[in-house]
């Protein structure tokens, strides 16, 4: 096992302009096999520079890796302005302490990713697999898709903490979702696949969906008005409301279940 | 004096092109017809920025171009995360010098589209927009609806020329022959025109689109009673009048792209139009605010691929509107300088982006000053376009005009003052040996 300690320094959060850091060189993968010195040498941009991870954070190793599975990666710092972390990992581990910036976890694969603090928007990003836990709240789009696309997350697994911005799983095609505070509007936007549990309130759940499942535990407000009542269903001893839909997308389409205490 | 007819108004999205204007020892002296009471404004010319300046202890100084332009490459060239913004009331022309800067910096560029209908574009992104263009509208439409907007009193001009109130080839009896459906959340000038006001909660937007969709695709037995305010009867008898219709027509405006489900609202407004299709032909179309948002959107996507909220920085084009668009920067305070040209983010934009742009370093081109020149640290007067210099523009449904040049200017044009700044930050980057 090998841990891989980056430290962001003070100084590149301090300035007037807040000037974010993409780290989506540093994953497990990328980092694996290289040594203290060689990944000091890594670039990552910092506004429209590249410069080396060692002039930007404070870098430690600790033991040894066989492969990228072994390596975990640990962050500290102001961690507000590092977007990217994780971005496209297959394997390994990332922790990040604090609070994280867009994009954590964006086309993730494999492996898992702990932020003990929250995440800003994007956060599991059109992710493929692996974990993603979000201590705090997560911001917008969480586990959506990038702008144009029509998929959203296909698989692994996302649980929040805290609460979730809007449109949580827009386009989702797979995976599973657990969000254990609110969900704000439009959770499961355009879902066409996979599972979103929501153990607070919602807000326009499933709307456009044509596929997939979404458990809304709490109270749902602007229930859509175009699902269709299909009875009610027991679940971990509840009782929920059936409902499917989304009628707005034509009978053919509309084969999502959504299902409200 | 001479008569000037076609003139082209730089004014809003309609881009009113049958002006007729009088012109007498190089001032625009009369505006005869055509324009609105805001166009003629703008023709017959303001208050005006007098000289380039460079802000000094606080105060403005008069500058010559030449000084302010090496202090503009300057800062431009020294910036690690520079955003270039505005480009909506210039001509095409200067905003290609614009991409071009921006790809030269490694900046973000981003329009007024962003605070304006980038939802809007956001949403034809992912749905399409079966659109027409505006004569199509005046020559066949005989349902209109306008959604979240207010024509009367926004683009004056829209309803006699285009849509309700205009005469056309197959609507030769105007308005006694259309029916017009008026969506909004308060009454209006334009709502009170209208065959039928749907006055709903606000934010409910997305909810009433889903219903009138539901509805038009056979599923009224699903709809609640009463959806974001308004009567089932009532969404039931305005699907009835779309589904009558030989050709309907929506616009919307400000008041769905800024409420409550942004883009997803318009996204819903094109489904519902997507619906309305299985019955009869009907179209749907943006109302543009300035005269050429339209066209930085076409610019912008011919030289990067995407319309606005382009980062540049690593050399290929990420484009993330809500994450690159300007307010959101600067409330994150990303940006450590800005150039700001043809918009007036000092009165548009949410108190934190205005705080964090009074810290940085801004350049401002503009012909006119306006609550950004407070800030600005470096500013350059330029000629009008539409009155002091020609060029391309669209129109809110995308149909490019070319502007027309009224009289002569002192000043620069927006192109040329952005092509030497562009010339300088190159020359600086060369010694640099980037």
């Amino acid at each position: 096992m090998q841990t891989i300690k980056l430290k962001l320094k003070s100084e590149v959060t301090s300035g007037v302009a807040k000037i974010p850091v993409e780290v989506d060189s540093l994953t497990p993968d990328k980092l694996f096999g290289k040594t203290e010195a060689e990944i000091k040498a890594v670039t990552v941009w910092w506004g429209n520079k590249e410069e080396n991870t060692g002039d930007l954070f404070d870098v430690s190793v600790d033991g040894t890796a066989g492969s990228a599975d072994e390596v975990k990666i640990v962050l500290d710092g102001d961690l507000s302005r590092v977007k990217r972390i994780g971005d496209g990992m297959t394997a390994g581990e990332i922790e990040a302490n604090g609070d994280v910036d867009m994009h954590c976890g964006a086309m993730m694969n494999g492996g898992k990713i702990t932020v003990k603090g929250n995440a800003d928007c994007w956060a599991g990003r059109e992710m493929h697999g692996g974990d993603l836990v979000i201590d705090g709240d997560a911001a917008a789009n969480l586990c959506a898709m990038y702008r144009g696309e029509t998929t959203g997350m296909t698989g692994g697994k996302v649980t929040v903490g805290g609460n979730a911005d809007e449109c949580v799983g827009q386009y989702m095609g797979g995976g599973e979702i657990v969000i254990k505070g609110n969900a704000r509007m439009l959770a499961g936007l355009n879902m066409h696949g996979g599972k979103i549990v929501i153990e607070g309130d919602a807000v326009m759940p499933g709307a456009d969906m044509t596929s997939g499942e979404i458990t809304v535990k709490g109270t749902v407000r602007d229930m859509m008005p175009s699902f269709k009542l299909e009875g009610t269903e027991s679940i971990d001893g509840a009782e929920y409301k059936k409902y499917s839909g989304d009628l707005a997308m034509t009978a053919k389409k509309a084969k999502g279940t959504l299902y409200v205490k | 004096m001479v008569e000037v007819t076609d003139v082209v108004c730089s004014l809003c999205g309609c881009v009113c092109d049958d002006i007729v204007v009088e012109v007498e020892d190089n001032k625009v002296t009369k505006v005869k017809r055509g324009a609105c009471s805001v166009g003629k404004s703008k023709l017959m010319g303001h208050n005006r920025i007098k000289s380039p300046a460079i802000r000094v202890n606080g105060e403005l100084k008069d500058c010559s171009y030449d000084e302010a332009i090496k202090k503009a490459a300057e800062i431009l060239a020294a910036s690690r995360r520079p955003l270039l913004y505005g480009w909506s009331s210039t001509v095409c022309e200067a905003d290609k010098v614009g991409v071009e800067l921006a790809e030269e910096l490694g900046a973000v560029i981003d329009n007024t589209a962003s605070v304006c209908h980038g939802p809007s574009v956001l949403a034809i992104q992912d749905v399409g927009l079966p659109s027409c263009t505006l004569g199509e509208v005046k020559n066949r439409a005989d349902v209109i609806i306008y959604w979240g907007a207010n024509p009367a009193e926004a683009h004056a001009n829209h309803m006699k020329r285009y849509s309700y109130v205009s005469k056309g080839f197959w609507t030769e009896e105007g308005k006694k022959a259309k029916k017009l459906v008026v969506v909004d959340v308060r009454a209006t000038k334009t709502s009170k025109m209208a065959d039928v006001f749907l006055q709903i909660e606000q934010g409910k937007d997305y909810l009433v689109f889903s219903a009138l969709r539901a509805i038009l695709y056979g599923h009224a037995d699903v709809v609640p009673d009463e959806v974001g305010g308004v009567s089932k009867k009532d969404l039931l008898e305005t699907a009835e009048m779309m589904k009558g219709a030989k050709f309907g027509a929506t616009f919307f405006g400000m008041g769905v792209t800024h409420t409550g489900a942004r883009q997803n609202n318009i996204v819903n407004a094109i489904q519902m139009t997507r619906a309305a299709h299985t019955h009869t032909k009907f179209t749907i179309t943006p109302m543009r605010g300035h005269y050429n948002v339209a066209g930085i959107n076409q610019v912008c996507t011919w030289e990067t691929g995407f319309p606005f909220a382009v980062d540049l920085t690593r050399g290929y084009a990420w484009y993330n509107p809500g994450e690159l668009s300007a307010t959101d920067l600067l409330i994150r305070q990303e940006c450590d300088a800005a150039l700001i040209i043809a918009s007036d983010p000092g009165a548009h934009f949410p108190g934190e982006s205005i705080k964090h742009l009074a810290k940085i370093p801004v350049i401002q081109i503009d012909p006119f000053p306006n609550p950004t020149t407070e800030f600005a640290d470096v500013v350059f007067p330029a000629a009008v376009s539409g009155v002091e210099a020609e060029g391309n523009v669209y129109r809110m449904d995308n149909i490019p005009i070319r502007l027309r040049k009224l009289i002569d200017s002192e000043y620069p044009e927006d192109e040329a003052i952005l092509k030497r700044i562009l010339d300088e930050v190159r020359a600086i980057k060369e010694k640099e040996g980037n």
